[in-house]
């Protein structure tokens, strides 16, 4: 939103000081002010200049030389592809080092072999206009060498452009009347009414005792709030007054004529948008508020089709609808050249329908934009009359038919809104010490009238234009006055409260160990991976569940259609980003997947661990199976590792039949019972897709039931051994195809109750059948030494164990 | 007899250092003290002394003997100590060979940048009393808009680019702010809390906007909670992320969930005092903050007549893009290590 300075000085005064200053009150105050402006700075520098001689340009037919004189001692030349050129012509010309509205700054520059010094302007090339066919024709009367500042006799405004999102819940400042009332409030400054009860009386006279030729009906079931008509003959259409169209020009509007410029004009400057009809393009002279019934098409102003549906709320003859309400007018009954008779509407909607409907055809209007923010009614009456004012004022010909006719809601019926609050809850809230009397004054400036009550007590009535939406209760009135007296006054503190222990939750709790671990411990680097996936990517991963019951109604794209099932297919891809980079990487990630319920709760999210390493040489799966049994001991969370599925349960974080899996690098992981995660070595077919040539290993484990509640690690002690422990070595066959491991199987059978651990030594290659393994039995009696004959029985029992299971003794 | 005495330690001690052997120094020790060594053999000859003499004697070749021993001891000690040092020196590494100076492709391991700063503020908040919550990514309706005040029919929906599931009900949260309502629900005044998540905005993506970002929402509720002690805690947050005291300005910024709402500017640069247009550049927008909209405490089942609370959200991505000038926020969901691991720990 444009504010026009020169447009706020007609309502309040405006301090003499630095416009950036003013923008920045108004920053620190009331709304975001995103640039200042000096408008038509480019028309100070750019001069009227008058065409010398003209030749085409040896290298191109369409490109002119055009030699000019510019006032100065000597003509310039620049090379011109206008079409139509003619010496004599009196045309604005920009120097090098001009800056134009789009931005450009002129540099020297050589088209075709030919330097051009600067160039000749077209109207839009200034920002004066939508004509780019040719140059801005100054006309005879231009005085060369005059700036185009002096010779379209424009003032130099200054524009502060204001964030419209920061004013999304500020109805009141749409307008400059608005905006003023701030500045005034602001710079503590009295506020203009120009509006007041003898303005009024002095329109009304302009009503005649005729029959008023049209007396709109509203359906009080359609989106209307209030509506009033005003019907006024013998109007002349033409081109407004220069000083209209410069403030329409300045707050980004184009001028058309007078009649549609005036009702733009007092839209910027009251806040309410109104409408104009050619009265004769009214059927029957009927004006008819309701919902269109059926969907139909209908033609805006701007010559498109647009697709209305049976509740949208339109306006209509006897025939046919004119308007859409409070979104755009139709095509169909607008105001023409020959028009003479018009109907004024000024009217008020509801705004979540305004809004609804805008947003369904993707037509937001200048109308639109300020109705969805909720207006105020009681402000439509104001406005017909600012519009009766300033038709009068272009048109002193015109003269009313009848008086303004109303339909809609009482307008009389509407309550003040009146908020009881106290000096000492606006001192609660912002922790200060205000005084009543600069609460009152602040108020007061805002138009807010307070009553007179008791000390503490407040009773304030809210002006209706800030209380359709913006201010509701005493809350709000806590943030006027705060705004005002500036929140940079407000005294910083630390509260007075009571200590109490913080402990992390088990969600944190569990978070930071993955972290830890991860990254400390198993030398890895945290990743994120977005938790939005495409069918593309799932597919390229072979992985089958689509997750086809979460895909977003209006993703952004196709790779990003739908939430994850698996943190996997994005694991290997981001795997693929870095193998080209580096030999061998270790990353995890901490993140979510998203499944369907299927019923009311419709979705569930596991709180997943991924983790990958990958070596281009060797492979990685035996070091993140250790990696993982680590983490999981660290984390205190018993578990087992078993072969993929050796039990009833499916897996559901790796399918048995996914492509993927290796068919003998993977393991599951078992928690509690349940299959809560698996390990496996990325398929080379998988990887091949991906373009990964090496060893990558992926872990995901299911840590869900940890993030809810607290992990309790059992760390227990036993004192230390007093009497020496015996160890005895011995060296097996074990078969080449078996897993060295599968030693361990004998520990089910060897019942030996002061074994206390049983470990691998060594492990060589005998030959092409046999590894031969050293194994280490150790005992401990925690109560005696254990006597030569008791230890030679145990390590008897182990061989023969041993023997018992195929492992015969090295000789 | 001493001077023969004496002339057989000098010699012993010649023959001594000449030696390298263990065993021959273990031979020169009985050639000498041995039974039938030469200074045994010497000393049979005292039993024909005269008292006086051996009264002389005595003494001077038990200084000797202890001599010879503690000779041949400090003599075996070197041999040995040279022995090992000549095995150490033949095993000898070579540790000039770091890991870090090694193709050994990528090493070390850190956090994401995002958590890093994440955990630090997660801990200042800690240390201050506040519990750190998370809620789900996805959302319904209520939580997401409803419960903080922002009705269907709200304009404010417009400014958040929400996604949407099928069955229109379900969303994915657009901010963090949904884990004051689950956060308030939970606990009974006075309390406080953040909480950091992952948030998502179906805004078109480029090297500023995400689809998928960070927050950090924090609130605290209490009885006499007002606006200088969000200011406060505000500048402690701000103090402990970027070490040094922050100038920062506190302006009107509309939100529906809160009632005074802020936009909370940081003093980011200096402007040039030169330039007259820049004289109130250099903030950065950093925290939308506020006092919570009686409606959200009504939501959160919170009585708004006895307490009132602060509430702010920040912007991880944000904070750790300008803390290092990373130039692309897409960098952050790229799982590109050249990346991550300029954030390593170690």
């Amino acid at each position: 939103m444009l504010i026009s300075l020169d447009w706020i000085k007609d309502f309040t005064e405006v301090p003499n000081i630095n416009i950036h200053d003013i923008a920045n009150d108004f920053t620190m105050k009331t709304a975001e002010v995103e640039e200042v402006k000096k408008l038509n700075e480019h028309l100070k520098v750019i001069v009227v200049a008058e065409i010398v001689s003209l030749k085409k340009h040896p290298e191109a037919d369409r490109l002119n030389l055009v030699t000019f004189n510019y006032g100065e001692k000597e003509f310039k030349e620049v090379v011109c592809g206008a079409p139509n050129l003619e010496v004599g012509q009196k045309v604005p010309y920009a120097k090098l080092g001009t800056t134009l509205p789009n931005g450009i700054t002129l540099e020297p520059k050589k088209i075709r072999g030919y330097l051009s010094e600067g160039m000749l302007c077209s109207a839009t090339e200034l920002g004066l206009g939508e004509d780019s066919k040719g140059l801005l024709q100054l006309g005879k009367a231009a005085v060369v060498g005059q700036t185009m500042l002096e010779h379209l006799e424009l003032n130099q405004d200054y524009l502060i452009d204001v964030d419209n999102k920061s004013l999304t819940h500020r109805p009141d400042l749409w307008g400059m009347y608005g905006i003023a009332r701030e500045f005034a409030a602001i710079y503590h400054k009295p506020l203009k009414n120009p509006f007041d009860d003898k303005w009024k009386e002095k329109l009304e006279k302009n009503f005649t005792k005729d029959k008023s030729p049209i007396s709109p009906k509203v359906e009080s079931d359609s989106s209307c709030l209030s509506f009033w008509g005003l019907s006024v003959d013998g109007v002349q259409v033409g081109p407004s007054p220069k000083w209209i169209q410069d403030r329409l020009i300045a707050v980004g509007l184009r001028p058309i004529n007078n009649i549609v410029d005036i009702s733009n004009y007092v839209m910027m400057e009251l806040g309410l948008p109104l409408h104009i009809y050619d009265r004769e393009l009214i059927g029957d002279n009927t004006i008819h508020i309701k919902r269109l019934g059926q969907n139909d098409v209908f033609e805006t102003l701007d010559e498109i089709k647009r697709d209305l549906i049976s509740t949208d709320t339109v306006i209509c003859d006897s025939q046919k609808p004119l308007v859409l309400a409070g979104i755009m007018g139709g095509a169909n009954s607008g105001v023409r050249d020959e028009t003479t008779k018009i109907f004024i509407e000024v009217a008020n909607w509801k705004p979540e329908e305004v809004r609804r409907t805008s947003v369904r055809l993707g037509l937001r209007t200048d109308s639109s934009a300020r109705y969805e923010k909720s207006l105020d009614s009681k402000m439509t009456y104001r406005t017909l009359l600012r519009t009766l004012e300033l038709v009068k004022e272009l048109c002193p010909e015109a003269y009313v038919v009848g008086k303004a006719e109303y339909d809609g809601l009482d307008l009389s019926k509407i309550p003040a809104l009146q908020i009881q609050t106290s000096v000492q809850y606006i001192n609660r809230i912002l922790g200060t010490e205000l005084e009543r009397k600069e609460i009152v004054s602040i108020l007061e400036s805002l138009d807010f009238k307070v009553e007179n009550s008791k000390n503490d007590e407040l009773q304030i009535i809210v002006p209706s234009y800030r209380a359709t939406k913006d201010i509701e209760g005493a809350h709000d009135i806590v943030e006027e006055i705060g705004r005002i007296i500036g929140y940079e006054t407000i005294p910083v503190a630390s509260p007075k409260l009571e200590v109490k222990p913080i402990t992390l939750t088990a969600y944190k709790n569990v978070e930071r160990k993955v972290q830890d671990y991860f990254s400390l411990h198993a030398n890895s680097y945290e990743i994120m991976t977005y938790p939005l996936v495409g069918e593309k990517l799932l597919e390229k991963a072979h992985w089958s569940d689509l997750n086809n019951e979460l895909v977003l109604v209006n993703a952004l794209s196709q790779e990003a259609d739908r939430m994850r099932p698996s943190l996997l297919p994005s694991l290997i891809e981001a795997a693929s980003v870095n193998t080209k980079n580096f030999e061998s990487f270790r990353f995890f990630e901490w993140g979510r997947t998203y499944h369907p319920t299927g019923d009311e709760k419709f979705f569930h999210e596991k709180n997943m661990v991924g983790v990958c390493f990958y070596s281009k040489e060797k492979s990685t799966f035996l070091e993140l199976l250790n990696s993982v049994e680590n983490f999981l001991n660290y984390v205190g969370i018993n578990f087992k590792f078993q072969n993929f599925c050796s039990s009833k349960f499916k897996n559901d974080y790796i399918a048995e039949d996914w492509n993927g899996l290796h068919p003998y690098e993977k393991q599951e992981i078992i928690i509690r019972g349940k299959v809560k995660g698996a390990l496996t070595t990325i398929h080379p077919l998988v990887c091949r897709d991906f373009k990964i040539k090496g060893n990558l290993s992926i872990a995901l484990i299911d840590l869900t039931e940890f993030t809810s509640a607290e992990i309790k690690k059992s760390q227990s002690y036993t004192p230390l051994p007093k009497f020496p422990a015996a160890s005895f070595d011995c060296t097996v066959l074990v078969e080449k195809n078996k897993p060295v491991a599968s030693v361990f199987d004998i520990q089910k059978k060897l019942k030996i109750k002061d074994l206390e651990s049983m470990k691998v030594v060594q492990v060589f290659s005998l030959n092409e059948e046999h590894n031969a393994v050293t194994i280490r039995f150790v005992y401990q009696d925690p109560s005696k030494t254990l006597e030569p004959a008791i230890i030679k029985g145990y390590e008897d029992k182990c061989v023969a164990t041993l023997a018992d299971f195929g492992y015969s003794l090295k000789v | 007899m001493i001077e023969k005495i004496e002339e057989i330690y000098s010699s012993f001690k010649n023959e001594l250092n000449a030696l390298s052997k263990q065993a021959e120094v273990l031979n020169l020790k009985a050639a000498i003290l041995g039974k039938k060594g030469s200074l045994s053999e010497i000393l049979k000859g005292l039993k024909d002394a005269s008292p006086e003499e051996r009264q002389k004697i005595g003494p001077v070749s038990n200084e000797i003997k202890k001599s010879i021993e503690r000779d041949i001891i400090d003599k075996l000690k070197a041999i040995e100590f040279d022995e090992i040092n000549e095995k150490l020196e033949k095993n000898r590494t070579d540790f000039s060979l770091r890991d870090s100076l090694r193709e050994l492709g990528l090493q070390g391991g850190g956090l994401h940048p995002t958590h890093q700063i994440q955990r630090e503020i997660e801990d200042v908040f800690l240390s201050m009393g506040f519990e750190v919550l998370d809620g789900p990514h996805i959302e319904d309706e209520y939580h997401n808009f409803e419960a903080l005040n922002i009705p269907e029919t709200h304009p404010a929906r417009d400014m958040q680019d929400t996604f949407w599931f099928a069955d229109k009900k379900h969303l994915l949260r657009t901010h963090t702010s949904t884990i004051q309502i689950r956060g308030m629900k939970e606990r009974k005044p006075p309390f406080a809390f953040v909480g950091p998540g992952k948030v998502f905005r179906s805004e078109r993506t480029d090297t500023t906007h995400e689809m998928a970002f960070h927050q950090l929402e924090g609130m605290m509720v209490g009885e006499k909670i007002n606006t200088g002690h969000l200011i406060y805690f505000m500048k402690t947050l701000l103090k402990a992320i970027f070490k040094k005291d922050m100038e920062v300005r506190l302006r009107p910024g509309y939100f529906p969930f809160v009632e005074p709402g802020f936009e909370l500017d940081i003093r980011w640069k200096k402007p040039d005092p030169k330039d007259e247009s820049a004289r109130h550049s250099g903030w950065l927008e950093l925290l939308p903050c506020g006092m919570v909209h009686p409606n959200v405490l009504k939501a959160g089942g919170v009585d708004p007549e006895k307490y009132s609370g602060f509430a702010f959200g920040l912007g991880l991505d944000r904070l750790v893009m300008v803390n290092y000038a990373i130039e692309d926020i897409r960098l952050l969901h790229r799982g590109d290590l050249r990346f991550n691991k300029q954030f390593a720990s170690f």
